[in-house]
C-alpha cells in the first residue's frame, strides 16, 4: 500500500501550497506516475480522501497522467529495444542503458482559489 | 514540477551523504516475505563478520526472530518497528544510525519489510539496493515488479536447490530481467547449502572498494 504513504506526502504538500496561497478551496490536483510506480488510481485516490477530509483540499479532482516506461541508450540516445539476449545497445554497441520514463512522481499542477 | 515523495528522498541524500563520509556502505535488501533475506544475512554474516565490521538494520519485524537469529555472529542490530507498514523510509534510518558506532562499521544491511512494492519507491539513502526472489515464487517477478529490478543494482535468485520442484523457467527469468534491466547483476544462490554465495561475496568486495575509492 505505497498509495497511502504517497497520498499522504501529498496531502501535506497540497495543504501547505493552499495555506501559503491563501486559498479558501483546492479544486483539482494534476499528477503525473510513471508506469512503474503501479499505482491504483482508485486506491490512490480514497487514501487522498482519507489524509484530506477536513481540509481545504477535501473535494479536490485528482487527475494522475499515466507515463510508459522508456529505456535509452546512454552512449547514442537510440531507444533501447530488448532483443533476446542481447544486453547492449543494438546502434552503438555501449551497455549503458537506462530508464528515463517510468519512476516519474510529480505533481504537475495545483488549481484552487 | 514536484516531487512528492521530495522529503523523503531528501532525508535519504541526507543519510548517503553522511554514509559516504564515515564510509560506510549501506546495502538495501527487498524480497518477498520468505525469499531467505536474513538466511543470506547469516551466510554473509558468517563469512565475512569476523574480518570487517557489520550492522543490520533490522526491518522486517513481527517479532524478534531474525534479530535473534543475527545475533551469534555478534554484529549490531537496530530493529524498526514499522507496526504493520508496508516499507522503511529514510527518516526511520536516520534515526537507526544513531543507535551505531559508524566508525566500527564498514558494511550496513537494511533488511527492508517484505514486500517488493512499497520499499521500491522509497530511497533509504543506501549505496545500491539488492533484490532477492526465490524459485519457489514463480519466475514473473521481473515483470510483475519491474521498478524493484530496474532500480537494484543486483538480484539474487536464491533456493535453487528446489529448482527441479518447481516450474521456475530460468529462460522467462532472465529474458524478463533483461527487458526491465539489461545492467543487472544476478546470482544464483542456495542460502541453506551454500551454492553460489561465494560469486556473491566476491562481487559484494568488490562494490565495497569502489565505494571505498569513490
Ligand atoms: N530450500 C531452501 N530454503 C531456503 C533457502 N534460503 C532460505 N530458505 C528457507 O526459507 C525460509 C525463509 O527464509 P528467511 O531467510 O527467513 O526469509 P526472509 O523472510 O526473506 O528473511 C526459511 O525457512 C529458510 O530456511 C534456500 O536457498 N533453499
Ligand atoms: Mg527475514
Ligand atoms: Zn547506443
Amino acid at each position: 500500500m505505497h498509495e497511502l504513504r504517497i497520498a499522504t506526502d501529498l496531502a501535506e504538500i497540497v495543504e501547505r501550497y493552499a495555506s501559503e496561497a491563501g486559498w479558501q478551496v483546492v479544486e483539482k490536483v494534476n499528477l503525473t506516475f510513471g508506469q512503474f510506480i503501479q499505482v491504483v488510481p482508485d486506491l490512490f485516490e480514497a487514501a487522498f480522501r482519507e489524509a484530506t477530509r477536513g481540509t481545504v483540499a477535501a473535494g479536490a479532482e485528482i487527475d494522475i497522467e499515466i507515463i510508459p516506461a522508456e529505456m535509452r541508450c546512454l552512449g547514442c540516445g537510440a531507444p533501447y529495444i530488448p532483443a533476446g539476449d542481447l544486453h547492449a545497445c543494438k546502434s552503438c554497441g555501449s551497455e549503458e542503458i537506462d530508464l528515463i520514463h517510468g519512476k516519474e512522481l510529480y505533481i504537475k499542477s495545483i488549481e484552487g482559489g | 514540477m514536484k516531487n512528492i515523495l521530495d522529503r523523503n528522498q531528501n532525508k535519504a541524500e541526507e543519510v548517503r551523504s553522511l554514509l559516504r563520509r564515515r564510509n560506510v556502505m549501506m546495502v538495501n535488501i527487498i524480497s518477498s516475505p520468505g525469499a531467505g533475506k536474513t538466511t543470506l544475512l547469516e551466510r554473509t554474516c558468517e563469512a565475512l563478520s569476523a574480518r570487517m565490521g557489520i550492522g543490520v538494520i533490522e526491518g522486517d519485524v513481527t517479532t524478534d526472530r531474525d534479530a535473534q537469529r543475527l545475533k551469534k555472529y555478534n554484529i549490531p542490530i537496530v530493529a524498526i518497528n514499522t507496526e504493520g507498514g508496508c516499507h522503511l523510509d529514510s527518516h526511520s534510518i536516520y534515526r537507526a544510525l544513531e543507535n551505531f558506532d559508524l566508525d566500527s562499521i564498514r558494511l550496513l544491511f537494511v533488511e527492508n519489510v517484505g514486500n517488493l512494492i512499497c520499499p521500491s519507491q522509497f530511497d533509504l539513502g543506501e549505496a545500491f539496493k539488492l533484490a532477492v526472489v526465490s524459485t519457489a515464487e514463480g519466475d514473473d517477478k521481473p515483470a510483475k515488479y519491474p521498478m524493484l529490478f530496474s532500480g537494484a543494482r543486483a538480484v539474487i535468485l536464491n533456493k535453487t536447490d528446489i529448482l527441479p520442484y518447481t516450474n521456475f523457467s530460468m529462460d522467462a527469468f532472465l529474458s524478463d530481467m533483461n527487458v526491465i534491466n539489461p545492467r543487472i547483476k544476478i546470482f544464483m544462490t542456495s542460502a541453506v547449502h551454500g551454492e553460489g554465495i561465494r560469486e556473491w561475496l566476491e562481487w559484494l568486495g568488490q562494490q565495497l572498494e569502489a565505494y571505498n575509492a569513490g
